[in-house]
């Protein structure tokens, strides 16, 4: 799909396109990409204890990072749990949404907004919610216990797998949305077309709805990738204190430390390995369905 | 190849009688095409066959084999789409390759055949062309020769050519027609265009509200038709409402006496006329029937003109007269003379 740019209006109407785009531009410029490059700056700087940070051009927070198991754990662990929960979102989030595309419902918007509903709750309310309920005292281990079914509380919070199971909660609405208005876009014929030819679900899947929806599904994992390796509310309350991911952990530099040029390094590794794996899956993919 | 029946196939949505009691047979080879104007069934018979809706009621079976249970994947009917439904991520050679692909055929066993399918559409040395570097004609073509290439017990057509402008549909339709014809397939094709079903077909079904109104040839459709709605949809007809007087007798609603063979029995009745059959100012003059008709509104068709006349306070007509050099050339507000023989009408009795 190549982009073809507007033909001009007549009455040469061009100028008005750059002006829509400054707002926008000027928003992201000073909100965005000024900080980014003052954090970069700030990265290159000295640490020294008591004295807040020293004007410098070192590499030494990098290194630091790069060389202490503890730090690498993190990055790793946040990794790990980003993939797994943007594999289970496409996994559960794909049959949702293709149900949501393909339906005749007269209730598709109801559907719809059933699916968005959990975004109207935010993350910190979420876990609290979670936290009550899945707490060692919490409803869930309570009615167990009650019932005689177990005798000691399940380990469910402050987990990896609590912090999954709320991350996936999270990005889901995303996944599906992003999913559904792609498959929308795929004549349903062609997929007939497909049953008509021989193809069996499975194969018709295969051969033809997974690569047709291949952009929906890029866009989708992207986007939960990328909100999953810098979730922070999920993390610190359903993981607890001694589980770190990178977005606590460079809030954790900043707020508590002190220690700016570190926790400007980490928020860097962050965005880059983000970025790399997001290409590099990017890559992959389309090496293959092209 | 093989004959295809449907019998007494049925679907119901609800209340609603999409398809009702259809009963269709279709002998090796031939031609078929479900003509009705829109919602009267016919594209929801093409899908049951298809397999993609399941009947309410009733069995389609392909030669010997019942089919009414199989999904669409074990059918082996080739379905060619009105929009393409081509596989855009695909070159030609892979979109028809497919049906092949699908029945596990070796790359080595596919090619020759791929080749031979977009041989007959003319396609050859587009192999390596997406979809979208198509036009539309090439890519209904590449449409049909993926349903050819996996040789079908029977192809379906699903309003094949209504995305095609008007020059380019004329030419499809003769190719379609012609490959169906070497080729000997059997073939259902689904249309709401009367003069592609007429140039098509070897046999019309003509559908209304669900129902099989006639079945039979171009001839039998327009000169026998069966009711009222035939011989309103194909072709042209003058309508005048009345009741049969007697036998050989229709008095109109208007009071006006016609002699006409096809009336029979008794009551209410429609007189059907078409317009060839109806002869003006000196041509009427040997009429059995003849009267006087005052003329309301005459468009120029080109080579024909559309009269509207009135032949009583009550009587209206639309009558066609070919636009001759020395013909009659009816102006608004004249009298001219029509008439028409005993034998041309039909008369049906009027419909609830």
């Amino acid at each position: 799909m190549s982009t073809i740019a507007p033909e001009p209006v007549a009455g040469g109407r061009t100028h008005l396109a750059g002006a829509l785009v400054v707002p926008a531009t000027i928003f992201v410029a000073i909100g965005l990409l000024g900080p980014i490059a003052i954090l970069f700056r700030y990265s290159l700087n000295y640490f020294v204890p008591g004295q807040f940070m020293v004007d410098g051009l070192t590499i030494e927070n990098y290194v630091k990072f790069f060389t202490d198991s503890y730090y690498l754990n993190v990055l790793w662990r946040t990794v790990r749990v980003s993939v797994i929960c943007t594999i289970a979102c496409l996994i559960m989030g794909f049959p949702l949404a293709y149900v949501l595309a393909r339906t005749q419902s007269r209730f598709k918007n109801l559907m719809v907004i059933a699916v968005v509903l959990p975004l109207f709750v935010g993350n910190a309310v979420r876990s609290a919610g979670w936290m009550t309920a899945f707490g060692s005292r919490g409803a869930l281990n309570a009615s167990l216990m009650g019932l005689g079914i177990i005798d000691q509380p399940l380990e469910i919070m402050f987990t990896e797998t609590a912090v999954i199971i709320g991350i996936i909660a999270v990005n889901l609405p995303f996944m599906v949305l992003t999913l559904q208005s792609v498959i929308e876009g795929i004549n349903r014929n062609v997929e007939e077309a497909a049953f008509s030819l021989g193809a069996g679900p499975a194969a018709m899947f295969r051969r033809v709805l997974w690569p047709l929806a291949m952009p929906g599904i890029l866009a989708g994992t992207i986007l939960t990738f990328i909100l999953a390796m810098n979730a922070y509310a999920t993390p610190v309350l359903l993981g607890g204190p001694k589980f770190q991911t990178m977005g606590p952990l460079v809030y954790g530099q900043f707020a508590q430390q002190n220690n700016w040029p570190f926790g400007g390094a980490i928020s860097f590794i962050l965005m880059t390995a983000t970025i790399l794996l997001t290409v590099a899956a990017n890559l992959i993919v389309q090496r293959r369905y092209r | 190849m093989a004959r295809l029946s449907i019998d007494t196939l049925k679907k119901v949505y609800g209340d609603f009688n999409a398809v009702d009691n259809v009963t269709i047979d279709i002998a090796d080879g031939e031609f078929l095409v479900l003509l009705g104007p829109s919602g009267c069934g016919k594209t929801t018979t093409l899908r049951m066959v298809a397999g993609f809706i399941a009947p309410s009621a009733g069995k389609i079976a392909i030669g010997e084999r019942d089919v009414t249970n199989l999904p669409p994947w074990k059918r082996n009917c080739g379905l060619v789409f009105q929009s393409y439904a081509l596989f855009p991520h695909m070159t030609v050679a892979e979109n028809v390759a497919f049906g092949l692909e699908m029945r596990k055929l070796s790359p080595a066993d596919r090619a020759p055949r791929v080749a031979e399918a977009l041989r007959l559409v003319r396609l050859t040395g587009f192999d390596e062309r997406y979809p979208r570097q198509l036009s539309g004609g090439q890519q209904q073509r590449v449409a049909l020769a993926r349903a050819l290439a996996m040789q079908p017990d029977v192809l379906l057509l699903d309003e094949p050519l209504s995305n095609l402008d008007a020059k380019l549909r004329q030419e499809v339709r003769v190719e379609i027609r012609d490959l169906q014809r070497k080729l000997g397939l059997t073939t259902i094709m689904v249309t709401h265009d009367q003069e592609e079903a007429l140039t098509m077909a070897d046999r019309l079904v003509v559908m209304e509200k669900g129902k099989v109104r006639q079945i039979g040839s171009q001839r039998e459709l327009y000169e026998k038709p069966a009711d009222r709605f035939v011989a309103g949809f194909i072709g042209r007809s003058a309508f005048l409402d009345g009741e049969i007087a007697a036998p050989g007798r229709f008095r109109t609603a208007g009071g006006l006496e016609i002699t006409s063979t096809a009336a029979k029995g008794t009551g209410p009745a429609t007189l059907a006329l078409r317009p060839e059959r109806i002869a003006v100012a000196g041509d009427a003059a040997a009429s059995a029937n003849r009267f006087e008709a005052r003329v309301e509104h005459v468009s120029y068709l080109g080579a024909l003109l559309d009269v509207d006349v009135k032949l009583s306070g009550h009587d209206r007509m639309l009558l066609q007269i070919p636009n001759r050099q020395g013909g009659v050339e009816p102006k608004p507000g004249e009298t001219i003379t029509i008439g028409w023989a005993e034998d041309a009408g039909l008369v049906y009795p009027r419909e609830p």
